[in-house]
């Protein structure tokens, strides 16, 4: 984690313009959404599909489409977004990777820029664009947790880790840990396959798998560790470490002790 | 601590606590001897200086052992070596003493105190420290049981080092044989119990016992011919259960369909035989990627099926699963060496350990849509063996 803030705080530094106009945009678009028609926020649950297209609109124009272009058709910065769907947007967003703020091997995960309400949003004007995977209705986490450790270990453990405290990849690039993933998050990677992450189309991993595992991570990323530290989870490598140093050294102290004389 | 033969009770003497024994008493009674100038002979010294570099005596005898009892601690009259660093040590006294058996006690007492927390803890039960699967529970459980056996380990430990006597003894060898009478008696048993057998008169007997005894010993040869080359090599490590026409299924046994992995998916992949899912040598990944990044060598060209290439996920280092695929990338990484293959290149080894490339799997649809592999892999998969031809 330590090595994430590292990063971070270099970003900020290069990044700093970015996130001052990144800041501005945002306050301006959600001045314009909140002052313009003050009944939209009554009539919440009554917006129409349209008006959120509209607003993601708004909010994609001042917040992304300078990497991804003014039409999602990308750009210098940032690859096209027609045809990734709604999945994808509420992933890169509702985990904080996007905005992204500096190049890098991979987007790390940051402090969340938009509302869930936003994000929907966006979400809305690009799945108008080209469709793509969407997120289905309903719990995502309604799923049969033991069909879902079975399709966790089968399918996710190898890069994220048997209890998803995430791994390292090629180069540099790495699969996060999952306890910060809400279930949006996780049922969206699956379908969106963001980054180096393998693409599970729902042809691979039915709705109902997908629920599984969604609600498998949630259970265990939340689970106690009952043995005591569960240090870091990452299994026989830190388990072992310290019984190295730790267990060995006990040893080694005891039994100068009997050897010494009284 | 104090060993003592049968024979040598008679001269042993507790070490009294004075000045002279306790100065005497430093460093190891091997030092003590060598260091002493040969003194056979001497008054008081009954030992044959037989005390060799290897600390034992060869010349002592019988007549020694059995004689009027030597003191193999006679130190009477030696002194430690000059030059030789004597550790003090010296009988406690009677307060010290107090002190050390209170500490042996008290390490005791924590010891019961330590099971008695075992015990209230385990019957209390988890509710009692908070949800089931609290995180106090088993720790507590631990600490308890390792408090009890540290207690009763260091309390023992404590009280040889403090309350025990602590002095050096050697104990010298018995001679190894037997007395001649008791070896002439055994003989002689021997040969009557021969002569009962009457196998010295029935040769028939004895023959044909050696007969069946002997091919006994022929018993273990054929196990050793199995310690000559290894045996079906061909068959048991070159190949695996792929076959032409043998359908890839997933682990839960449903066959892959075109269409089933989008752009950038990945499955793992296992032939359809019996037990196809649990046998070690077969386990494949069957990626998707789109048609033009592939770039596979030209001998491999076939063996992909519009953008589906499928690899044995049994890495070619150490045999770790090779199943980390970066979609975007294609690189596939074995977690346990770094291993970093292209799976858009035909398997290439990018990085790490692994010399020799992922076999692929020739795969096509078969009339029904279904994914079936057009033969094994064309060479062994996994790492190296002695026998491998390539």
């Amino acid at each position: 984690m330590s090595k994430l803030d590292k990063k971070k705080r270099r970003q900020g530094k290069v990044g700093g313009y970015t996130v001052v106009l990144l800041a501005l945009s945002v306050v301006g678009a959600l001045y314009t959404a909140v002052a313009s028609p003050s009944s939209a926020q009554d009539e919440q649950p009554a917006r129409s599909q349209s008006m959120a297209v509209e607003e993601g609109r708004d909010l994609y124009l001042s917040g992304c489409s300078t990497c991804h272009g003014l039409n999602l058709e990308g750009g210098s910065g940032g690859p096209s977004l027609i045809g990734v769907g709604e999945s994808a947007v509420i992933f890169q967003v509702e985990s904080g990777r996007m905005p992204l703020n500096a190049g890098l091997q991979q987007a790390p995960r940051k402090k969340v820029r938009y509302s869930t309400e936003q994000i929907d949003a966006l979400a809305a004007y690009v799945q108008s664009n080209g469709g793509g995977p969407t997120l289905p209705a309903g719990s995502l986490t309604d799923g049969d947790l033991q069909l879902g450790g079975a399709l966790f270990r089968t399918n996710c453990a190898s890069c994220h880790n048997f209890a998803g405290s995430g791994g390292a990849l090629s180069y540099g690039k790495y699969a996060p840990e999952l306890e910060p993933a809400n279930a949006r998050v996780i049922y969206s990677a699956m379908q969106s396959g963001p980054e180096s992450m393998p693409r599970y189309g729902d042809n691979q991993l039915t709705p109902e798998e997908k629920r599984s595992i969604t609600r498998y991570v949630e259970y265990i990323t939340a689970a106690e560790d009952p043995g005591g530290a569960g240090l870091g989870r990452l299994g026989p490598i830190s388990e072992g470490l310290v019984v190295w140093l730790v267990g060995i050294t006990a040893l080694v102290a005891l039994t100068l002790w009997i050897g010494a004389r009284a | 601590m104090t060993t003592s033969g049968p024979g040598n009770t008679g001269g042993q003497q507790p070490s009294p606590p004075t000045d002279q024994t306790s100065a005497q008493a430093a460093g190891s009674i091997r030092d003590r001897l060598r260091s002493q100038p040969t003194d056979e002979g001497m008054p008081g010294d009954n030992r044959d200086s037989g005390i060799t570099e290897h600390g034992f005596t060869q010349t002592d005898s019988r007549a020694q052992l059995h004689g009027e009892g030597r003191d193999e601690r006679q130190f009477g009259a030696s002194h430690p070596p000059e030059g030789v660093e004597a550790p003090v040590h010296r009988e406690l006294t009677e307060a010290e003493a107090k002190v050390a058996e209170r500490k042996v006690a008290a390490l005791f007492v924590l010891s019961f105190l330590g099971v008695l927390g075992f015990i209230v803890t385990f019957f209390a039960g988890e509710e009692q420290f908070g949800e089931p699967g609290s995180t106090i529970f088993t720790p507590l459980l631990g600490t308890f049981m390792a408090v009890a056996l540290f207690g009763i380990g260091a309390g023992a430990v404590l009280w040889a080092k403090t309350l025990m006597p602590d002095e050096e003894a050697v104990q010298e060898r018995h001679p190894f044989g037997s007395d001649p009478a008791e070896r002439a008696s055994t003989a002689e048993a021997l040969k009557e119990g021969l002569a009962q057998t009457s196998l010295p008169r029935r040769t028939l007997l004895r023959n044909t016992l050696l007969l069946g005894a002997g091919s006994l010993a022929l018993l273990p040869l054929p196990f050793v011919g199995f310690l000559g080359r290894f045996q079906n090599k061909e068959t048991k490590l070159a190949t695996t259960a792929w076959a032409d026409g043998v359908r890839l299924i997933r682990q839960n046994g449903t066959p892959v369909r075109l269409g089933d992995l989008q752009f950038g998916a990945v499955e793992s992949v296992f032939p359809d035989v019996s037990h196809g899912t649990l046998m070690p040598d077969a386990p494949t990944l069957l990626i998707r990627m789109r048609p033009e990044e592939l770039n596979l060598p030209p001998e491999q060209q076939e063996w992909a099926y519009q953008g589906h290439v499928a690899y044995s996920s049994i890495c070619t280092h150490l045999g770790c699963p090779v199943k980390l695929y970066e979609q975007q990338t294609h690189n596939l990484l074995c977690p346990c060496h770094q291993s970093t293959f292209s799976a858009s290149d035909g398997g290439k080894p990018l990085f790490g350990p692994a010399a020799r490339p992922l076999p692929q799997l020739a795969i096509t649809l078969d009339a029904e849509g279904y994914f079936v592999a057009t033969g094994d892999y064309k060479e062994p998969i996994g790492p190296s063996y002695w026998e491998r031809n390539s």
